[in-house]
């Protein structure tokens, strides 16, 4: 933090969509803090995007709505956007650009830590090998998540992904360790309604206190999308790396961000890439995603959970694409199961996550969870072949061992995929239902499973 | 009659048969009975075990509920009072800054502000502003800057000089509220380790 302050210029020479192009400008460098002041002297920030020939282009974060050329001035502050931060800002509701939102002082702060992260040293990554517990059967059970990953969840619009990200906020924990658990949860471009929901979420199961907000609603300016991620992220470096927790990040909406960053890049002229989006969302995305992780020698870790609903539900669409590359595997919500009023309607079968063969198994969960995950797998995808097959042949036309796969699917879909939004499962539960799931076929259709575990959990005949 | 009738014979028969028949069923029933309830028994337990663990999660649930809301609400209200006080501390300060005696010591101030204003704007050629209590230290200040002079408009701040370049395209605010706004992030962590808050 510094203490001098900034030049305060009054050439303001153009405005430009969420753009304010300053003239004159000597000494501004690139992402530095602006203050834009107003005739009426009300003050908004900005950050420097370009500086060069005497100019500098502004990016104005709460947007250039009301500005006028004549009588706005910029000052530029002399340093980057800073987030404060402290053990205090547990249990406080923030804006998208970390202000308070609930009616209290800003929090004394420990530190000001510039909100654009120091990136991890390579060398210094620890690879992520302990589990998770979302009390999500799904997840838990098929697609565990692990420290210091990042699991993205792939929705769609008006599917459930918000009640499922506040239900992941509420429930999830470390188990067998005493150490601190927090949640950082970051609204980008959400309802208010929605924004609403996750805060009194949080404050009815008295998980509040060990999670801090960001909300950004959708009627806040868009380019203030940009920085939510940035400070929400900055927040849990913070409170992984100093104090040591292990912290959950979960960034819904992420389409909102990449189309605030589209909106300043169409005002920036810059040539459009796949659907209008920068060339550089690629690398953009990864400076956010590549945020989560463990660190040699640190106790803490920052694992994310990006929600993002992919427009018509493509998921071949650039936002979903590029993360996907990113991160370390997806979760995908299924607008099919979705419609069958299944909660969380999670499509399995789309869904992989890639650490979850390292976080898994004896002295994290239990010896046999890998190897029953992929035999209900396996049951599943038969189940859905059996069904299409069904579909046309009738019911009549199947063997007895295709009916016992639908009724696997159907224990599947019923028991173990549905949950109240309410009902936190232990990884024990999680697991005594995938053997139920198991336990409906035959002996000799278990292939995956090996026989002292399938003697020792199997309940059929 | 020595003998019984056949008519009696199948009556017997049909009695015996029938006996053994209730016999075997009432067995059947009895094994069946004890089936259900060596069954009803495991169901029974199991459903005594899954209401007490749910009713246990449930109770741990609400624990949380009440524990994390009134653990929120306590800090809630101490932050307040933590800022009420800060705050306190803050205007005792400014009162006390602003009826300062204007000695040397602030003449020096003042001279330092100025030269790091004008180096910030990179010329001397600048507009000052400053308070009407200042007005004299800045003008007796000034010779020291070639080009500056001291601009007639009285502003309203504690102390310090606001510049202006000549043409009015760059200004600087170096007056002693602008540097107490800015220092005072760090200003209050310092009030509030005093007040016990620990870092």
């Amino acid at each position: 933090m510094t203490t001098k302050g900034g030049v305060q210029y009054s050439k303001i020479a153009e405005i430009k969509g969420p753009l304010v192009v300053v003239d004159d400008v000597d000494n501004a460098a690139f992402d530095e803090l602006v203050e834009i002041e107003t005739t009426e002297g009300e003050r908004r920030l900005g950050k420097v995007l370009e500086v060069g020939n005497g100019k500098a282009i502004v990016q104005v974060f709460e947007g250039t709505t009301g500005l006028s050329i004549s009588g706005t001035s910029a000052k530029f502050v002399g340093k980057v956007m800073e987030m404060p931060v402290s053990k205090e800002v547990l249990g406080r509701v923030f804006d998208g650009l970390g202000r308070p939102k609930d009616g209290l002082p800003d929090p004394i702060a420990d530190k000001f830590i510039d909100i654009n992260g120091e990136p991890m040293n390579p060398e210094q990554r620890e690879y992520p090998k302990d589990f998770i517990q979302t009390g999500v059967s799904v997840i838990d059970g098929l697609i565990t998540l692990v420290r210091g990953q990042k699991l993205p969840i792939f929705s769609g619009s008006g599917m459930s992904h918000n009640l499922l990200a506040a239900q992941i906020a509420r429930q999830a924990s470390v188990v067998g360790t005493n150490d601190d658990f927090a949640v950082v949860f970051a609204a980008i471009g959400v309802q208010y309604s929605e924004a609403e929901y996750f805060r009194r979420s949080l404050e009815e199961s008295g998980a509040l206190k060990r999670s801090v907000l960001f909300l950004n609603t959708a009627d806040d300016p868009a380019i203030e999308r940009i920085i939510t991620p940035r400070v929400a992220l900055t927040v849990a470096e913070y409170l992984a790396f100093e104090l040591g927790m292990h912290v959950l990040v979960i960034l819904t909406d992420m389409t909102n961000y990449a189309e605030a960053l589209r909106e300043i890049s169409a005002a920036r002229e810059e040539v459009p890439g796949r659907k209008g989006y920068p060339g550089y969302l690629y690398t953009d995305l990864s400076t956010l995603y590549e945020r989560a992780g463990k660190l040699n020698g640190r106790k803490g870790s920052v694992t994310q959970i990006p929600i993002l609903s992919m427009p018509s539900d493509d998921i071949t669409h650039p936002i979903p694409d590029l993360t996907g590359y990113i991160t370390e595997g997806q979760i995908v919500v299924g607008r099919d199961l979705f419609r069958q009023g299944v909660y969380p309607p999670i499509n399995i079968l789309m869904s992989l996550s890639r650490l979850m063969k390292d976080g898994i198994g004896e002295g994290s969960t239990r010896e046999d969870h890998a190897e029953v995950a992929n035999q209900v797998y396996d049951a599943y995808s038969r189940a859905q072949e059996v069904r299409a097959l069904a579909g046309i042949v009738g019911k009549a036309g199947l063997t007895e061992i295709d009916l016992k796969y639908m009724d696997v699917g159907d224990v599947f879909e019923k028991e173990f995929l549905t949950q109240a939004t309410d009902e936190n499962r232990t990884i024990e539960e999680t697991l005594a239902i995938l053997w139920k799931i198991v336990s409906k076929l035959p002996k000799n259709e278990i292939t995956k499973i090996k026989d002292k575990y399938v003697d020792q959990y199997y309940q059929g005949e | 009659m020595g003998s019984k009738s056949t008519m009696e014979q199948t009556i017997d028969k049909i009695l015996n048969k029938s006996e053994k028949q209730v016999l075997s069923d009432l067995k059947d029933a009895g094994l069946n009975f004890k089936q259900n309830l060596d069954d009803s028994i495991a169901t029974l337990e199991s459903e005594y075990d899954k209401i007490l663990s749910d009713g246990k999660k449930e109770a741990d649930k609400i624990e949380k509920q009440i524990i994390g809301g009134s653990d929120i609400e306590a800090r809630n209200k101490q932050l307040l009072a933590l800022e009420a006080s800060v705050n306190r501390v803050f205007t005792t300060a400014l009162e006390q800054i602003t009826n300062s005696d204007r000695n040397n010591d602030y003449s020096n101030l003042i001279n330092s502000l100025l030269q790091e204003s004008t180096k910030i704007l990179g010329t001397t050629k600048v507009k000052v502003y400053t308070n009407a209590k200042d007005k004299d230290v800045v003008q007796s200040s000034l010779s020291n800057f070639p080009g500056s002079e001291l601009s007639s408009e009285i502003i309203d701040c504690i102390g310090g000089v606001k510049i202006e370049s000549k043409e009015g395209a760059m200004k600087f605010d170096n007056t002693i509220d602008a540097k107490i706004e800015r220092l005072k992030p760090l200003i209050r962590k310092e009030i509030a380790s005093k007040f016990g808050v620990k870092e």
